[in-house]
Formats: C-alpha cells, sequence, structure tokens
C-alpha cells in the first residue's frame, strides 16, 4: 500500500475528488454565478423525461452504430496491408496514421471549407463523376451532414484501428503462418483461425477505443453543423456542453455527465467480458 | 510504519470534498469602496483587466498607452479567449479572485447584474460630463433595477456596407445607397444582372449571430423589438408582429431570387464578408469593423462604404454590439479600475478606435473633423444614437443557438418559404426561453 500511495494520491486528487465533487454538483442546481441549492435526484428525474437529452443519446447511438463496423473493418484492412516489412510499408503506415496525427479539430475545419457548396473540392468531385448535384449544401441537411461526417471521421479513425492491430498481428509468431502452409491453408484459414484469435485483445481495446471515441464525439459536430439543423446532429457531449456554457445549468449538466459515464463505464465493461479470451478463463 | 486504512483514505477524500463544496458557495465578496471621493484619482498598483481576445488591437494599445503615461499605475492585460470569457469571468468571481476590470459583451451584461457581481457604478456615471453621450443601448444593457453597473467600452455596431464600384457599373448613383427594403431589393437585381460570378447581396446563411446582428436593426428601425416588457418578466413579441414579417420576406426574396452565392447558405461565419472584400457583392449588412479588418484602408470609402441599416420604409437603427466595461465586487484595485475607464472614454482615446477596427461609444465624438477623418466609422457613430442591443437573460438561447428559436424561424422563413409557420415556432420557442429564465 505504501508503495502505490503516490499513485493513489495522484489518481485521488485528478481523478477521484474532481469526479465526487462532480457527482456533489450534478446533485444541486448549480449555477453559473449565485448560490445554489441541494436537489437531490431531482436533475437525473428531468433527464429521463428531456426529450433533447434523450434525443442526442439516441443520435449518439445512431452514429456510433454506423462509424464502429467501417472504422474497424477499414484499420483492419489497412493492418493487414501494412503489417510485414516490404517496400512501401512505411509510407503507408505513416499516410494512414496521419489524419489521426493531425487531430480532428483541424481536419473538421478543413471538411468545413470542403463542403461548401459553391467552392468546396467535395461537390467539385462528386458532380464530376455523378454522384452528386453541384451546390449541395452538406452541412444544412441532416442526412447528409451525417453522411459527410460519418464518412470523415471513418477516414479519421481508422488508421488508430490499423496501429493497434498491426503491433498484435507483428507479435505473432511467424512459424505459426509457416504451419499452418505447410497444412496447406488458405489465406481466410490462416487469418480467422491464427491472426484473429490471438488478435482478441487488441480487438477489444481498438474497439473499445473506437466507441468511447463514438461516444464522446463533440469537435466535429461542434465545427461543422453546431448541431444543426436544429439540434437534430447534436451528440451527448454537445448537448452538454450547451446546458453547462450556454443555459448556465450547470448541475444540470452535470449530472448529464455523470450519466455519460455510467453508460460508457457499463458499455465498456460488456465490451471486455463479450471480448475476453474464454480460453483463458479459470486460470 | 502504519498502512493508511481503506477507510481512513475514504473518509479524507470525503472530508476534502465537502470542504471544497462549503468553500465554493455564492462566492460574495464585500463591494469595492466606490463611495469614496478619491475614487478612481491618482490611484497606484496595478490593474488586471481581461478583455476578449476579438478586442485584442484594441486593448493592446490602449493598455500600452496608459501604462506609458502612468508611471503609479500599470494594467496588466490578459485576453480571454472566444467563447470562455464569459465562463472565465464567472469562474474567477465564484473564486473570489475576479479582475478589477473587465470588458464583457455587452449582451452578456445582464447575467451579471442581477447578482451582485458587479459594482454599482451609478454615481461616477452621473457624473460624467459627457454621460447623455455614452451610447445608449451599452447603458441600457448595464442596467438593472434603475442602477448601472457598467459604463461602454467599445462598440461593434452593424452596418449595411456596399461596393461603389460595382453601383456604378449597374448603373446605380454611389453615392445614393439603400434606405428602405424596396431600394435594398432593386439595387440587389441590378447588380445581379452583372453576372460573372457578381451576387447583388449576401448573408451568413448557417451563422445565429451575424444575422441577429444583421437582421434586427432593420425591425427595429421600424419601431419594435422582439420582446416585451422588462427582463423581470419579459414576453415574446412575434405574433403579428410586421416589421418581423417584412425583414423576413426581404431575405426570402434575396433567396428564391438567387441574389445571393449558394455558398451563403452553409456560411457559419468563419468566411462571412470575403467575398464582398473580393468585389463579388454589391450590398451586404455586416460590421464596421468587420470589414475594415478585410479591405485595404485604401479601398475604404473609394470602392467600399457604409451607410445605417434602414428599415422597411426608412429610418435606421444598428446592434450596439461590442463590450462594456465592468468592475466586479471583488476587485483588488477598484479605483485603479475606474481611472483606467475614465482614460478610455477620453476623446483622445476614442478618436483612435477607427483605426483600430471599433467604433467609438459616445456620440460627442462625432465632430466634423471626426467625419472627415473616417468617413464610414462616422456613420456607425451616427447610427448609435438609435442604437439597441436586447435586454435579456435569454440572448444568446434565443439568438446564437443553431437549435435556438431565432435560428429556426429564419431557416423556415426563409429557406422553406413558410413565415407563418416560422412566427408560431419563434412565438413559441422564446416564449419557452423567457419562462425558463424568469423561473
Amino acid at each position: 500500500m505504501v508503495l502505490v500511495s503516490p499513485a493513489f494520491a495522484m489518481v485521488t486528487l485528478f481523478v477521484l475528488f474532481p469526479l465526487g465533487f462532480a457527482v456533489y454538483i450534478s446533485l444541486t442546481d448549480w449555477p453559473l454565478i449565485g448560490p445554489y441549492h441541494f436537489t437531490g435526484g431531482q436533475n437525473y428525474t428531468e433527464l429521463i423525461h428531456d426529450p433533447q437529452f434523450i434525443h442526442s443519446v439516441l443520435f449518439t447511438l445512431l452514429y456510433t452504430g454506423i462509424v464502429t463496423g467501417p472504422i474497424f473493418i477499414i484499420g483492419y484492412a489497412m493492418a493487414i496491408l501494412v503489417r510485414s516489412n516490404r517496400v512501401g510499408s512505411t509510407f503507408f503506415r505513416t499516410a494512414f496514421f496521419l489524419p489521426f496525427i493531425i487531430g480532428l479539430a483541424t481536419e473538421s475545419f478543413m471538411a468545413l471549407l470542403e463542403l461548401q457548396p459553391d467552392s468546396g473540392a467535395v461537390d467539385y468531385v462528386l458532380s464530376r463523376v455523378g454522384l452528386a448535384h453541384a451546390g449541395t449544401a452538406w452541412t444544412v441537411n441532416y442526412g447528409l451532414a451525417l453522411t459527410a461526417i460519418c464518412v470523415f471521421v471513418t477516414w479519421f479513425a481508422s488508421g488508430l484501428t490499423m496501429m493497434l492491430l498491426m503491433a498484435g498481428m507483428q507479435g505473432i509468431p511467424n512459424e505459426l503462418y509457416e504451419a499452418a502452409e505447410v497444412d496447406g491453408g488458405t489465406w481466410w484459414q490462416k487469418e480467422s483461425r491464427i491472426t484473429l484469435p490471438l488478435l482478441r485483445g487488441n480487438i477489444a481495446l481498438a474497439l473499445i477505443i473506437s466507441v468511447i471515441g463514438s461516444f464522446l464525439a463533440f469537435n466535429q459536430f461542434y465545427i461543422l453543423t453546431e448541431g444543426g439543423p436544429g439540434t437534430s446532429t447534436q451528440p451527448v457531449v454537445m448537448w452538454i456542453y450547451e446546458e453547462a456554457f450556454v443555459q448556465y445549468h450547470l448541475g444540470y449538466a452535470t449530472a448529464g455527465a455523470i450519466a455519460l459515464v455510467i453508460v460508457i463505464a457499463i458499455i465498456s465493461a460488456a465490451q471486455f467480458y463479450l471480448l475476453r479470451d474464454s480460453s483463458r478463463a479459470g486460470r | 510504519m502504519k498502512l493508511l486504512s481503506r477507510q481512513t483514505l475514504t473518509g479524507a477524500a470525503a472530508v476534502a470534498l465537502l470542504a471544497a463544496a462549503g468553500c465554493s458557495s455564492s462566492g460574495s465578496a464585500p463591494a469595492a469602496s466606490s463611495t469614496s471621493g478619491s475614487f478612481g484619482v491618482n490611484a497606484t498598483g496595478t490593474v488586471q483587466f481581461w478583455a476578449r481576445t476579438v478586442s485584442k488591437t484594441l486593448a493592446q494599445k490602449l493598455v500600452s498607452e496608459f501604462n506609458a503615461t502612468h508611471k503609479n499605475l500599470q494594467v496588466k492585460l490578459t485576453l480571454t479567449s472566444i467563447n470562455d470569457d464569459v465562463t472565465s469571468l464567472a469562474t474567477s468571481i465564484r473564486a473570489g479572485d475576479p479582475p478589477d476590470v473587465v470588458g464583457l459583451n455587452d449582451i452578456d451584461m445582464p447575467t451579471f447584474t442581477r447578482n451582485g457581481s458587479f459594482t454599482d457604478l451609478t454615481t461616477q456615471i452621473n457624473a460624467l460630463p459627457y454621460k447623455s453621450a455614452l451610447s445608449p443601448g451599452h447603458l441600457g444593457l448595464a442596467t438593472y433595477n434603475g442602477k448601472v453597473y457598467g459604463v461602454p467600452y467599445w462598440g461593434d455596431l452593424s452596418v449595411l456596407w456596399y461596393n461603389k464600384t460595382l453601383f456604378q457599373q449597374a448603373g446605380l448613383n454611389p453615392d445614393n445607397p439603400p434606405t428602405t427594403y424596396a431600394q435594398i431589393l432593386s439595387d440587389a437585381q441590378a447588380i445581379n444582372k452583372l453576372g460573372n460570378g457578381i451576387s447583388g447581396f449576401t448573408f451568413a446563411g448557417d451563422c445565429q449571430g451575424c444575422l441577429g446582428f444583421t437582421v434586427q436593426p432593420g425591425i427595429w428601425a421600424d419601431g419594435t423589438h422582439l420582446t416585451s416588457g422588462d427582463i423581470n418578466g419579459q414576453t415574446a413579441n412575434i405574433t403579428g408582429n410586421t416589421p418581423l414579417v417584412n425583414a423576413l420576406t426581404l431575405y426570402r426574396q434575396m433567396w428564391t431570387q438567387h441574389l445571393v452565392p449558394d455558398n451563403d447558405r452553409t456560411d457559419n461565419g468563419t468566411t462571412w464578408g470575403q467575398d464582398f472584400a473580393a468585389g463579388k457583392i454589391g450590398i451586404m449588412p455586416g460590421g464596421y469593423g468587420q470589414v475594415v479588418n478585410l479591405v485595404k484602408a485604401s479601398q475604404l470609402g473609394s470602392e467600399f462604404m457604409d451607410t445605417p441599416l434602414p428599415g422597411s420604409n426608412g429610418g435606421y437603427s444598428t446592434f450596439d454590439g461590442g463590450d462594456d466595461f465592468a468592475i466586479p465586487t471583488a476587485a483588488k484595485n477598484p479605483s485603479g479600475a475606474w481611472e483606467f475607464i475614465q482614460w478610455v472614454l477620453q476623446t483622445g482615446q476614442q478618436d483612435q478606435y477607427p483605426a483600430l477596427g471599433a467604433t467609438p461609444i459616445r456620440t460627442d465624438v462625432l465632430t466634423p473633423a471626426f467625419s472627415a477623418a473616417n468617413p464610414e466609422d462616422a456613420v456607425a457613430l451616427k447610427a448609435l444614437a438609435k442604437g439597441y442591443a436586447p435586454v435579456t437573460l435569454v440572448y444568446d438561447q434565443m439568438f446564437n443557438q443553431a437549435g435556438g428559436p431565432w435560428f429556426q424561424m429564419f431557416t423556415t422563413a426563409v429557406y422553406d418559404g413558410n413565415v407563418s409557420l416560422a412566427l408560431q415556432q419563434g412565438q413559441s420557442g422564446l416564449t419557452r426561453l423567457l419562462q425558463q429564465a424568469s423561473q
């Protein structure tokens, strides 16, 4: 206990204490300025009856459901492409990971300019291949905005998935693949019976990071649509932001934040359980 | 060595949590001693001045000049980041460590004036010899229950910019800018016919705050507002508001007649005004400082000129935007803060505002010499006397949010063409916000 007490002190100071204080704030009507009053669970009761909060949660779930699969599949495919050290691997690893390095906020502003109807590259290219009308206003239509953001985020996040899976793939002994080749195994048999089982932990990590990231989505929606049209593309973190820093209902917003933390914890625990290595259970 | 038990650690954390909660209750502090005769005279020490980043050029120049001429009183400038100024100030007040003077967005003043956060400056302002010349809109936003808790700092006023070159090319008189909605429409139609990528009009069609800044003055010029009553019991004035309908109809016509670029639909303010500055737009409602910062000084007056934002049938108004000065009640050097504020309000400093992209907040600065030296800002300053800014606790929620009732109303009326539904949405949405604010 003595040896871990410095780490415990740091966790207490920077994690547990702020979290505990946030729980306390969520039980009050904490305003921007002025006195507050303890209200018990009133904020949480209001949350479950707040149509805008419910909408933002459902929208976040929809968004997470749409992007998680493509991010994983494309990331896995890129990892297969770059896992060996053949010529060009380094270039492609860098190219695929670069969007994640540059950052979502910067790229969101770039996307905002490229999605402009008259002057953006997206309409220019897509209209010439017949996939969209010139002058399509992507960011002010619910369906178009969601499509554009999902494609954009898939491009952004696949690189991280690639790196997580590639690291795992490179740790698998080559002898296993050689033995499979000797036994006449096909490419798919080697992937499904060697790579995927041994990559379970990395896959779990990549999926959990991806899902948590989607639940915490904010930058791309704030910059590209500001949650619009209306509040149709408002994820739950943006709801929390607007409730706290626009409406100045900090207690109520904190209750939403605590609810989000609980939901993410439950979903992450479920993912860990479902993706655990059952062959190691009981050791 | 005795090891700490789990119970002991848990208990310590709980005590710390409750102690911190108790320390962070109302954040009240003793009022500054503003009643003393020496208040704001020959103060010494340091003044902590928080200004918004948007006023960076102006603030840095003023602070630099003040410090050079006041050896015993120095101002230390901190710029607050965009969208963070209100919460930064509130956090500092709650922590008992606010700045001595803050330059706050004037529409955010009502959030603080009603809870004792700012020093009552009524006596000091009444003693100013130029009090009647101070911006009425700025002062109105700083007033609560008859007391004034702030004083105007700088003006960010909305005007109607137009391109004199395009006016001439379209056969219009560049010295006869629009003074009614009908003239705005006809001039825009004439300029639009020039073709070659030229548009007659422009607006930031996805920028809620930009639209509030430029569309509302036309409604005010027609003699009405979108809310009624004082801040403690406001009601929505949307249904049956004819000036509002006239304004929305004008923008609907601009949109349906393709008198604006297609990009306007998705312009959230990021690129607002750049096509006007590039000489591609005939008429643009916007801010004085907005265009001054986009074009070369040599183009002002020769290529680009401004005129007051008109109402539907004449008259004019402006959005009294910009900042107010306020002295938090827990300020450590309120006397120094008031001395700095009075210095900024002097005509010598106000005369520098146009070159720094701001409009002065004293109408008595509008002399013939000022007009000759700064004809574009003189237009804005002339409109200041008829300026207004809504005094409400829900300005951000109403006008600056994508999901707010103002933008929903604008979208439904201008892009969907359903004005009656737009008015219903605006009335119900604003009523809901005002009722929540009054609880």
